[in-house]
């Protein structure tokens, strides 16, 4: 008989698996603007944008709501509050997109009260059904602690960017790795500092990573939606 | 409490005009001005007091009722010196009438070394009101000429959107961190070697893509890096954010102005902002 830690180790695995058809490979969430203006074109460039992102806006954004969800707040709230914030329009779909996508997936494989009234929301237009939310419903549902779900979905972010920036620059297979190696470090400096952020640094994320997620809406040839 | 400014303009005849005005401390109104004759009412902010220091808190309320136009400006930059172990603050609460519109283009912010300063700005509109604020952030100042030293800046907007007579929804919500002692602000993924941001947010039922595509095109000429997105739309009212990082207080004040005036002659049919005129 599995422990109960082991249960909820398995279904994260699931859950954050690169392979969980969200649709991730189809968003750079900005860095593919610096690639096709050349600011980005190796291992060392997406390692700065990765840590840029990682500290800004899966702090601010995700990680503040997944926390907060987990604090008590309430879903709906919560999700007005993403709906809001994020206010490039592709980052604002990816997230809808991506967070329906695991909002099915989640009702079929992991289903639970809270998830269904999540769902409710959504179905009938009073949420959009953002996907840091749904993760964290379906991640507090199945009772994995805070920081271990802090920590496995900021990787799986990282994880799903880094193949996609592998992909897009390209970069080798090994220097894929190479980076994840390093971001996991920033992850963990960013699960720390998630404990510390209040409500007032909801959705604070920098000029720059703001501007190129706009600027990829005009971006000529593109790889990826957002 | 450091400085408090209310204000409420109404409609009255064929112009807005003042119809409630309180204020003390260290914040006060310059005499109205008509720059034009579009009935347009516009006010100038003045701090007597000329600066944010520690522990300050600034409040203004303003409130621009069915009908009104208000223009509302600053006389100076928004200077914010040394705050030790504190922060200065600018709480400012704005409603706006059914086809109400607000105009609100202070000057740029600098804070000095060692400064704290956190605005934070709450508007409750109506799906029929328009509004327009713009916002330039500079890089500092400091003895030594370097930029960004300063501690902490913090601007926060919330804009929701009052329809009916539910609860107000919330359209957007824009909130500016930069914090220099926390890790290098200046590089990519950041200010992207920029030292000046502009903020302009627009918020009306008439925004549309194709404006957010025209006002692309006007700020392409310029050697700014901008960026520009609509909002969700909630109740038939959607809003526009446009960022932009340039070198110069001027280049995104021409920029931030230029976008102003295309919306004031096509849905106003006023001339361009002239606010150095009186």
């Amino acid at each position: 008989m599995l422990n109960t830690a082991t249960k909820h180790q398995l279904a994260l695995q699931q859950l954050v698996d690169s392979a969980l058809p969200t649709g991730a490979f189809a968003h750079s969430l900005g860095f593919e603007t610096y690639v096709d203006a050349g600011a980005i074109a190796d291992e060392a460039g997406f390692l700065v944008w990765v840590s840029a992102f990682i500290s800004q806006s899966l702090s601010y954004s995700d990680g503040l709501v997944v926390r907060l969800l987990y604090d008590g707040w309430d879903v709906g709230e919560l999700d007005s509050l993403l709906s809001a914030s994020l206010l490039p329009r592709q980052v604002r779909e990816a997230s809808v997109k991506m967070g329906g996508r695991l909002l099915d997936i989640g009702d079929e494989v992991f289903p639970s009260d809270e998830l269904a009234s999540y769902r409710r929301l959504v179905a009938t237009g009073r949420a959009d059904g953002h996907q840091p939310l749904a993760f964290a419903v379906v991640a507090r549902s199945l009772r994995v602690p805070l920081e271990e779900a802090l920590a496995a979905y900021l990787f799986a972010a990282v994880t799903s960017l880094t193949q996609n920036a592998v992909r897009a620059i390209p970069l080798g297979q090994n220097a894929g790795q190479r980076l994840l190696r390093q971001a996991a470090d920033a992850v963990a400096a960013a699960v720390e500092q998630i404990r510390h952020l209040t409500p007032d640094d909801f959705g604070a994320v920098s000029p720059g990573l703001e501007i190129s997620q706009m600027r990829h809406e005009r971006q000529r040839a593109r790889m990826f939606m957002s | 409490m450091r400085g408090r400014l209310e204000l409420g303009i109404v409609m009255r005849g064929a112009r807005s005009i003042a119809s409630r005005q309180f204020h003390e401390g260290a914040l006060r109104v310059l005499r109205p001005h008509y720059l034009d004759d579009s009935g347009q009412v516009c006010y100038v902010v003045v701090n007597p007091g000329g600066a944010y220091l520690g522990a300050d808190l600034f409040v203004l309320d303003v409130e621009v009722g069915d009908g009104a136009d208000l223009l509302l400006t600053t006389q100076s930059a928004t200077k914010v010196y040394r705050t030790p172990g504190s922060f200065a603050e600018q709480r400012m609460t704005v409603r706006l009438g059914e086809e109400a519109r607000l105009e609100l283009v202070p000057d740029q912010l600098i804070a000095y070394r060692e400064a704290s300063y956190r605005q934070r700005t709450c508007v409750t509109m109506r799906p029929s009101s328009c509004l327009v604020m713009a916002e330039v952030v500079t890089p500092g100042w400091s003895p030594d000429g370097a930029n960004f030293r300063y501690e902490e800046v913090r601007l926060r907007n919330e804009i929701q959107v009052h329809s009916g007579g539910g609860e107000p929804e919330l359209l957007a919500l824009d909130n500016l961190l930069i914090r220099p002692p926390a890790g290098d602000v200046t590089g990519l993924g950041f200010m992207e070697g920029f030292s000046h941001l502009g903020s302009l947010i627009v918020v009306d039922s008439r925004v549309e893509q194709a404006l957010a595509d025209e006002l692309h095109w006007l700020t392409g000429t310029c050697e700014a890096l901008t960026g520009i997105s609509l909002t969700q739309t909630v109740a038939g009212t959607t809003g526009l954010v446009l960022r932009a990082l340039s070198n110069s207080t001027e280049e995104l004040n021409s920029l931030l102005t230029g976008c102003a005036n295309l919306l004031r002659e096509r849905w106003y049919g006023q001339g361009p902002l002239n606010l150095r005129k009186h």
